[in-house]
């Protein structure tokens, strides 16, 4: 009856195995549908831009820069491939939205303007999803990291290839100035 | 702060609702046998078949739509999206969803003066979260957002399920037990005499009848106010603002008076009591508001 022993040993290894692997995907599953929550907000933020664009040019003809500047950053936002790249692209067309909003309180006519009002509503609706989407993928990848990188978990990455932490979603240097707006 | 897992809770609820199932399904089976021999000895075991299949379909018909009797029975009424005295409350329910992972749920709205809220559904997939008109009136936007991480953490760790299964259970239990106290009492006693051995199991039946209602009562304390601590936490962790669910719970103090008048039996499904309970501490469905923001306070 010795071969019970190690017997039993391995099928507790083979379990604990199983079970890590399985937590691990799972968790790497959750940062990709946590991206794709990310992704679909930001896709509808940039749906809105031609609209604001058309709206507000009638109103504010001069501001040529922080317009040139929002049509530049969706464009740039929808040639990113790389989640790198969108990161960026989105910071940029964050900060290029509020400048719009910033200087669209030196035109009353604007602000008064009823498609503006609730263009100006849907993009605060999105802002804060994508904050709160943000959030949800950073705590993925917070859950995702900690496993990996800490035992037994460690051993349990590198089988299925999962044993590099994953990045988080930081908000860009950029993004947390205040924005500019010149006179 | 700490990975947001909701696994161990899930499992631990699914674990509940299993063993809550399990025993319902026991005590009105037995209870239905124990009425049967009694009353009609001669056809106890074509009843007690006859109870097996009712009860199956009970607890399938509650485990599957327990969420549309409890909604229907507090008067909640869906709202749409593309409403726009609503587009507040989508904007905080949608955000707060993505944060915890959950699709949304549906929302629907009670008319009351009272500030409360409450979800239910058997998973994430099919939940729904209801709002009192007097809630959406009286908060501020962070309070709001602290109400409803709450409830949202209640639907993504699945306690909406074990909750809902407890509350429309509750019912039948409490109803049968009714039932059968008052056709014991209605017998006279020689009959009871004539059959000794069926003694007995009135005796059993009988104390089934008294004490099931207080068992669920029991059982419903012991789960809802740990439940609520955790919730609050939870709340805190998607919201990442633990003094908006305390100032709410704050103003819900000061402005509710517990006369929402809603069935007992769904009580605990509610963020706050919503009915002022006469009962002493050990029934009370709900901790303490001062102790929630005084844990909320701390964090």
């Amino acid at each position: 009856m010795w071969w019970v022993i190690p017997l039993a040993i391995l099928a507790v290894l083979v379990l604990v195995a199983i079970f890590y692997v399985n937590k691990i995907s799972v968790l790497s599953n959750r940062i990709d549908n946590a991206w794709s929550q990310i992704d679909v907000q930001l896709k509808k933020r940039v749906d809105l831009v031609p609209n604001l664009v058309e709206t507000v040019k009638g109103y504010m003809a001069h501001e040529k820069d922080a317009l040139r500047m929002v049509t530049e950053a969706r464009k740039s936002m929808m040639g990113a491939s790389d989640l790198k790249s969108r990161m960026k692209a989105e910071g940029e067309l964050t900060r290029a939205l509020k400048t719009i909003l910033a200087l669209s309180e030196n035109y009353p006519r604007l602000k008064a303007n009823e498609n503006f009002m609730l263009l100006q509503e849907q993009l605060e609706g999105i802002e804060n999803r994508v904050a709160y989407a943000r959030q949800f993928y950073n705590d993925s990848v917070l859950s995702f990291n900690n496993t990996i990188t800490t035992l037994p978990g460690k051993w349990f990455a590198g089988l299925v290839g999962k044993s590099s932490p994953k990045e988080y979603f930081e908000i860009g240097e950029e993004e947390r100035k205040p924005v500019e707006v010149k006179f | 702060m700490e990975k947001v897992s909701f696994f161990d809770e899930i499992e631990k609820n699914r674990r509940n609702s299993i063993i809550l199932a399990s025993v319902v399904f026991l005590v009105l089976t037995s209870l239905v046998y124990v009425m049967a021999y009694s009353f009609v000895p001669e056809f106890s075991i074509f009843l007690l078949a006859f109870a097996v299949v009712f009860v199956t379909i009970y607890i399938y018909g509650t485990y599957n739509y327990g969420d549309s009797i409890v909604l229907s029975s507090v008067g909640a009424r869906e709202v749409n999206e593309n409403d726009k005295e609503y587009v507040h409350l989508f904007d905080v329910v949608d955000g707060l969803s993505i944060a915890a992972g959950i699709p949304r749920p549906k929302v629907y709205v009670i008319e009351s003066d009272e500030m409360n809220a409450f979800a239910t559904g058997k998973d994430a997939e099919h939940a729904s979260i209801a709002v009192t008109t007097g809630l959406l009136e009286g908060l501020k936007r962070d309070e709001l957002e602290g109400v409803i991480g709450h409830e949202l953490s209640h639907i993504a760790n699945y306690d909406i399920r074990f909750a809902t299964l407890v509350a429309v259970m509750v019912g039948l239990i409490a109803i049968l037990s009714d039932i059968m106290l008052r056709g014991w009492r209605f017998r006279t006693g020689e009959e009871r005499e004539e059959k000794g051995g069926a003694g007995l199991l009135i005796l059993i039946g009988l104390l089934l009848a008294i004490f099931s209602p207080l068992l669920v009562r029991l059982v419903q304390f012991a789960i809802s106010r740990k439940r609520e601590f955790l919730a609050d936490a939870s709340s805190a962790k998607l919201t990442r603002y633990p003094e908006g669910l305390a100032s709410a719970l704050e103003k819900i103090m000061k402005v509710n008076e517990g006369n929402m008048k809603v069935n007992e039996a769904v009580s605990h499904l509610f963020f706050v009591d919503p009915n002022k309970s006469s009962l002493d501490i050990l029934y009370a469905t709900h901790p303490p508001i001062k102790e929630r923001i005084k844990l909320l306070r701390a964090m």
